[in-house]
C-alpha cells in the first residue's frame, strides 16, 4: 500500500460542518436525562454482590449459632453452670431414655412429657435448681417422672439409694423396684422406681433431685378425670338397671319365662357392676400413687465446651447454608446454562447480521 | 466520528444524522462511561457503530417491505472534500466493514487495541482485515487508474 494513498486518506478527512457541530453543541447544553435502569444497571456490581452474600451468610450463621440453643430441631442443648463437669447436653437424656422406657412403657404424647430441656433451664445444675410440673389438685391424673442424677462415687452412690428410699417413705410412698449395680471398677448405677402419693410427690422430687447433679429429667401427666367420670356414670346406670331388673322380679305375675331371662340378665349386670367398680377402684388409686423413676450413676460427663459446641452449632449452620447454595445451583443450573447457550447463539447470530449489513453496504 | 461515520455509510447527510444521534445516545449514557476500560473516542466510536448498524438493519427492513430488496437504493458516494475521485470511487466499491476498519485505523488512528474494542474482534482479526481492505484498496485504485 503506498503511503501517499494513506497520506491522501489522512489529509482529506471528512471534517463535520458547523451545522452538525452546532447541533452537537445544542445536545451538550440541554440536561442529560435520566438512563433508564436497564441502562444505569452495571453487571460488574454483582461483583459486590458476592462477597457482601458471603458475609452476609457468615455473620447470619454466627447470630443464629450464638443465639439458638437448638440448631436443626436436633434437642442439642448447650448449658452450663458453676460445676467442673457443669456443661451437659441432652444426649444424657437421650441415652437415659431407653432405660425408662423399659421400665416405664409411657406414650409421651398422651402424657405430654417434658424435657428438662423445656422444664429448667439448666441441665446439670446444682439439684436445687430443679424444676417440677405439679399434678392438678382435685383433677384425676396419672402423674410419671423421670430423673436421672449424677454422684460422685459409688459410696455416695450407695448413700444416695439409701436416701432415696427413705425420701419415698417419709412421704408416705414405697419402692416398686430396685437395682443397684456398684462394680469395684467402672460405672455404678441404681435404677429404682418409687410410687409416691401424688398429694406430696413434689416434695419428694425435690429432695430427689437434691441427691446429685441433674443429667436429665422428665415428667408426664395424663388426665384420668374424663374415665373416672365415665366409668362412674356406666356404674350408675348399672346399678338403676339392677334396680329395675329386681323390681320387676317381685312382681306375681311374671312368668316363669321371663323370670329366668330377667334373673340372667341380673347376674350379668351384676358382674358388670363389680368390674365398674373395681375399674373406679383402681383408677382413683392410679391417680393417688405417682411413679417415679430414679436413676443414680456415677459415670463422668465430659465437659462440653461451650465455645466449641456454639463453633459446631455455627459450623451447622453453615454447612446448611451450603446445602442450600447447592441444592440453587442444581436446580438453576441448567437455567443459567441454557440461558448462557441462548444468549451465545443470539450474539453468534447478530455478528453473522451485522457482518452481513457491513457485507452489503 | 463524523469522519468514520461517513466512511461507514458512504452519505455525508447520513452520517451528520448518524452523528447527532450517536452523541444524543452517548449523553444519555454518560453514566456508563468508565475510562478504565476504554478512551472516550473508543467508546463512542462503539456508540456509532451500533447506531450505523441498527440504521442498517432498519434500513434493509424498510427495502424489504418495499419489496426494493433487490434493487438496493444506489448513494453517490461522498467521502471528503479534496479526496481523488479515483480513491473515492475505490473506496466506494468496499464493503462497509472493509471502510470501517479503515477509517478506524488510517483516519482515526486507533491503535490496534481500540479498534479491536470498537469492532468486537482480536487485534489480530483487525490487523488482518485492515490489511486486506487497504490491499483492495489499492487494486481497485489501480483497476481505476
Amino acid at each position: 500500500m503506498s503511503e501517499t494513498l494513506l497520506n491522501e486518506i489522512r489529509a482529506t478527512k471528512p471534517v463535520a460542518p458547523d451545522a452538525l457541530r452546532e447541533r452537537i453543541h445544542a445536545l451538550g447544553t440541554q440536561q442529560p436525562a435520566r438512563a433508564p435502569f436497564r441502562s444505569r444497571f452495571e453487571w460488574r456490581r454483582l461483583v459486590l454482590v458476592a462477597p457482601a452474600a458471603l458475609v452476609v451468610a457468615v455473620v447470619a450463621a454466627g447470630v443464629i449459632g450464638l443465639s439458638s440453643d437448638d440448631v436443626g430441631g436436633d434437642g442439642k442443648q448447650a448449658a452450663s453452670s458453676g460445676g467442673s463437669d457443669a456443661a451437659v447436653t441432652s444426649e444424657a437424656l437421650k441415652d437415659a431414655a431407653p432405660e425408662h422406657a423399659r421400665l416405664a412403657p409411657y406414650n409421651a404424647a398422651t402424657l405430654g412429657t417434658l424435657d428438662q430441656a423445656e422444664a429448667a433451664p439448666a441441665v446439670g445444675a446444682p439439684a436445687t435448681g430443679a424444676t417440677t410440673i405439679a399434678p392438678s389438685p382435685g383433677q384425676l391424673q396419672r402423674y410419671q417422672a423421670e430423673l436421672r442424677l449424677r454422684v460422685d462415687d459409688v459410696e455416695a452412690l450407695s448413700g444416695a439409694t439409701k436416701r432415696a428410699q427413705q425420701i419415698a417413705v417419709a412421704h408416705g410412698g414405697s419402692v416398686a423396684s430396685l437395682q443397684y449395680d456398684a462394680p469395684a471398677e467402672g460405672i455404678g448405677a441404681a435404677r429404682i422406681v418409687l410410687r409416691i402419693p401424688t398429694a406430696r410427690v413434689q416434695g419428694a422430687l425435690a429432695q430427689l433431685a437434691a441427691l446429685g447433679t441433674i443429667l436429665g429429667q422428665r415428667y408426664g401427666i395424663e388426665d384420668l378425670q374424663e374415665q373416672a367420670d365415665s366409668l362412674q356414670t356406666q356404674l350408675e346406670q348399672t346399678q338403676r338397671r339392677i334396680a329395675g331388673i329386681l323390681t320387676q322380679l317381685e312382681s306375681a305375675t311374671l312368668s316363669a319365662e321371663n323370670r329366668v331371662v330377667l334373673q340372667s340378665r341380673l347376674s350379668a349386670s351384676r358382674q358388670k357392676l363389680t368390674g365398674l367398680r373395681e375399674g373406679l377402684r383402681s383408677t382413683n388409686a392410679e391417680a393417688r400413687t405417682a411413679t417415679v423413676y430414679l436413676t443414680l450413676t456415677t459415670e463422668e460427663i465430659q465437659p462440653a465446651a461451650v465455645s466449641g459446641s456454639r463453633l459446631d452449632d455455627i459450623k451447622d449452620v453453615l454447612a446448611w447454608e451450603g446445602i442450600a447454595l447447592l441444592y440453587a445451583v442444581v436446580v438453576a443450573g441448567p437455567f443459567v446454562l441454557l440461558g448462557l447457550l441462548v444468549w451465545l447463539a443470539l450474539r453468534l447470530r447478530r455478528r453473522q447480521v451485522e457482518t452481513r449489513l457491513l457485507e452489503q453496504n | 466520528m463524523y469522519g468514520y461515520l461517513v466512511y461507514l455509510t458512504r452519505d455525508r447527510s447520513l452520517a451528520e444524522d448518524l452523528t447527532a444521534d450517536t452523541f444524543e445516545k452517548a449523553l444519555r449514557l454518560w453514566r456508563r462511561f468508565d475510562p478504565a476500560r476504554a478512551s472516550a473516542q473508543t467508546w463512542l466510536c462503539q456508540i456509532a457503530r451500533t447506531t450505523a448498524l441498527d440504521w442498517f438493519r432498519s434500513e434493509e427492513r424498510r427495502q424489504q417491505r418495499e419489496e426494493r430488496a433487490a434493487a438496493p437504493e444506489q448513494v453517490d458516494a461522498d467521502f471528503a472534500d479534496g479526496l481523488s475521485p479515483l480513491i473515492e470511487a475505490a473506496l466506494a466499491e468496499l464493503s462497509a466493514g472493509e471502510r470501517e476498519v479503515i477509517a478506524l485505523r488510517v483516519l482515526l488512528d486507533l491503535d490496534g487495541e481500540e479498534a479491536a474494542r470498537v469492532l468486537g474482534i482480536s487485534p489480530t482479526a483487525v490487523s488482518t482485515r485492515l490489511s486486506r481492505a487497504l490491499k483492495k484498496l489499492e487494486e481497485k485504485v489501480s483497476v481505476n487508474v
